[in-house]
């Protein structure tokens, strides 16, 4: 037998993976799509119905299939795996493109300086259990609140609690941390909105010094004076009295003025129902007062009779 | 709306943290949901849809009066309490019998919508044979030439190849996992066919499998309804690429038809002057050599300055 003959023989025992196609078959491979754009004969289509929509489908998925198996593959224990490259078809992202965090007080410092983080290994070797145990947290290694005994420096106080001076120092740690993070965050806060943090904290301490100033009677005037104080300038408006000697009309008037309001209340009504309704539910909710109750007594009192 | 409330314990900040935005999203999650009234029909091609987008969906299984074209509000609601970017939602009404509306929202908002109408269906249980596993990717065929001449039409393609795409993971896609593929033929701008398939590769002597199919189901003729567009200003926002995620063009090196790589490098102007050429005793610069320059300098440009002294 010839080549060419096996060859012939061959096409003839299997069928043909070759589509032909009027308009060519667009692929997106990285979302495995394929566009077909030829159009569709609605003739066809009533006379046969799911035949020709069968064909479609078949000759559309040999052609992506075609292009899928081209692609370049990696074999391993689980299956062979086709290398998608990434779609091109436009679709929309779920959630915005996520932000860049605010870098900490410590990482513009690090990156100032070209400091890089070093990986180290979570856990160390205990030597006095004989143990690894992970550097800090929950049974870290520096947990040495527990320890049943401990050294008393040199030159140290004999008396001085040493348990309570670590507690100390640990909380002292904890609570500058946490300063520290607060304040991370007002600064990321400040760049947020678009201004200097250096100045917000200026504003915010002003407003501090003005408030304290406020809330004595009188007026911060014998206050024990903060550096730089004098340079928050606090304007107070000055009181005015009225003269001892005003004609008796204007008094009245005022007089009458204060005892309308009261007898009225503020907005022309008698009661302030928001104050009114805070006040009850302040004091334990409603209570169902019966206008009776005195009457009825009363009555029992004279029916016993 | 609800509220943005601070995690108070670990598994709390674990699961905020997975909500958070990411660079290279996956598959949108989906919630599949009924309304008020739903037929047989429509609940039935609905079932499906929720089994071919298996795992990322949700079934709903209470019904909810969810009316998006009159107010997104409580789709908004739904997808901020599922994480869920895509809604495909069942209804029937005397109006718009069989109806299913397809919605898709961008940060908890709602992106765009289409309505379409399910005119004949087979669901898939009424077909014989072997159903794809769950979390096969599924090959997507669009075919027919009107796709693009309608925006209700662009809508409806759009959605659907972001419901049924999966995602592009990194170690690529198993070609034995290649087991079904969806095929929506539209005829004309209101009429859409769906057909699903399960894929069979035969030999074909050659390096490439012969495919033949054999349906699977659901099948069914739609009919678009209603549609809403997104906004512009919401949609580019939504297709913004990041910018870790652009491809970097390379200025001057290109590959030719052999794949060689071929570059193109620009250097400065090169000074002869300062060139080396062959070593002489003739040629070593005398004491009075620079007085002979200057008396030539007019004529004599300065990068045939070297020749003339080689002329010498």
């Amino acid at each position: 037998m010839d080549v060419t003959e096996q060859l012939q023989a061959l096409k003839l025992k299997y069928k043909s993976v070759e589509v032909e196609k009027l308009i060519p078959v667009d692929f997106d491979l990285g979302n495995l799509v394929a566009y077909d754009t030829n159009s569709v004969d609605v003739e066809e289509l009533r006379k046969n119905g799911d035949r020709y929509l069968h064909d479609i489908a078949r000759e559309g998925t040999q052609l992506l299939l075609n292009q899928i198996f081209a692609l370049p593959t990696e074999s391993s224990p689980e299956g062979v795996y086709a290398k998608l490259p990434a779609g091109t078809t436009v679709v929309p992202r779920a959630k915005p493109i996520p932000k860049d965090k605010p870098l900490t007080r410590w990482e513009k410092f690090a990156k100032v300086k070209g400091i890089q983080k070093k990986k180290t290994s979570r856990k160390t070797y205990d030597e006095s259990v004989q143990e690894y145990k992970p550097k800090w947290g929950y049974q870290g290694a520096n947990n040495t609140a527990d320890d049943w005994i401990k050294e008393v420096p040199d030159r140290a106080d004999p008396m001085e609690d040493q348990y309570e001076k670590a507690r100390e120092e640990k909380t002292a740690r904890v609570t500058k941390n946490k300063t520290q993070e607060r304040r991370n965050l007002q600064e990321a806060a400040a760049t947020a909105a678009g201004q200097n943090p250096r100045d917000v904290r200026k504003a915010e301490v002003r407003k501090k010094i003005l408030e304290s100033k406020g809330a004595t009677a009188s007026m911060g005037r014998f206050d024990k004076q903060l550096k730089n104080e004098d340079a928050v300038k606090v304007k107070r408006t000055k009181r005015k009295f009225e003269s001892a000697t005003q004609d008796g009309a204007a008094e009245k008037e005022g007089v009458m003025n204060v005892v309308k309001k009261v007898l009225k209340g503020e907005d022309g009504k008698l009661i302030n129902m928001t104050t009114a309704v805070k006040h009850v539910h302040q004091k334990g909710g409603m209570k169902v007062v019966d206008m009776d109750e005195g009457k009825k007594k009363k009555q029992k009192g004279r029916s016993k009779k | 709306m609800l509220r943005a409330v601070k995690p108070r314990t670990a598994a709390g900040k674990r699961a905020m943290r997975k909500r958070e935005p990411q660079l290279v999203e996956g598959a949108k999650p989906a919630v599949f949901m009924k309304g008020t009234n739903t037929s047989q029909l429509v609940t039935a091609i609905f079932r499906d849809l929720y089994s071919l987008k298996r795992p990322d969906a949700v079934l709903m299984s209470k019904r909810n009066e969810v009316r998006p074209f009159e107010d997104p509000r409580s789709l908004e609601f739904f997808s901020q309490k599922n994480d869920a970017a895509l809604f495909v939602l069942a209804n029937h009404s005397k109006k718009r019998p069989h109806n299913l509306v397809f919605a898709r929202m961008f940060d908890y908002q709602l992106l765009d919508m289409i309505e379409i109408g399910v005119e004949r269906g087979t669901p898939m249980e009424m077909f014989k044979g072997a159903k794809p596993g769950v979390g096969h990717r599924p090959l997507i065929l669009f075919s027919g030439d009107c796709w693009d001449s309608t925006d209700e039409l662009r809508t409806f393609k759009s959605i659907l190849l972001d419901m049924y795409r999966g995602t592009n993971s990194m170690d690529g896609v198993d070609l034995a996992g290649l087991e079904h593929v969806i095929c929506m033929t539209a005829i004309d701008s209101t009429k859409v066919y769906l057909r699903t398939y399960t894929i069979q590769l035969k030999k074909s002597g050659t390096k490439l499998p012969r495919v033949e199919l054999e349906e699977m189901g659901p099948s069914c003729e739609w009919v678009v309804r209603r549609h809403r567009a997104a906004d512009a200003d919401a949609w580019k926002a939504a297709t913004k690429v990041p910018k870790e995620l652009k491809t970097k063009t390379v200025k001057n090196i290109e590959r030719n038809a052999m794949g060689d790589q071929v570059g193109r490098i620009h250097m400065e102007k090169q000074d002869f002057d300062k060139m080396q050429t062959r070593k002489m005793k003739g040629l070593k610069r005398g004491p009075n050599e620079d007085e002979d320059e200057e008396d030539a300098e007019d004529d004599i440009p300065a990068f045939a300055k070297k020749a003339r002294i080689n002329m010498e």
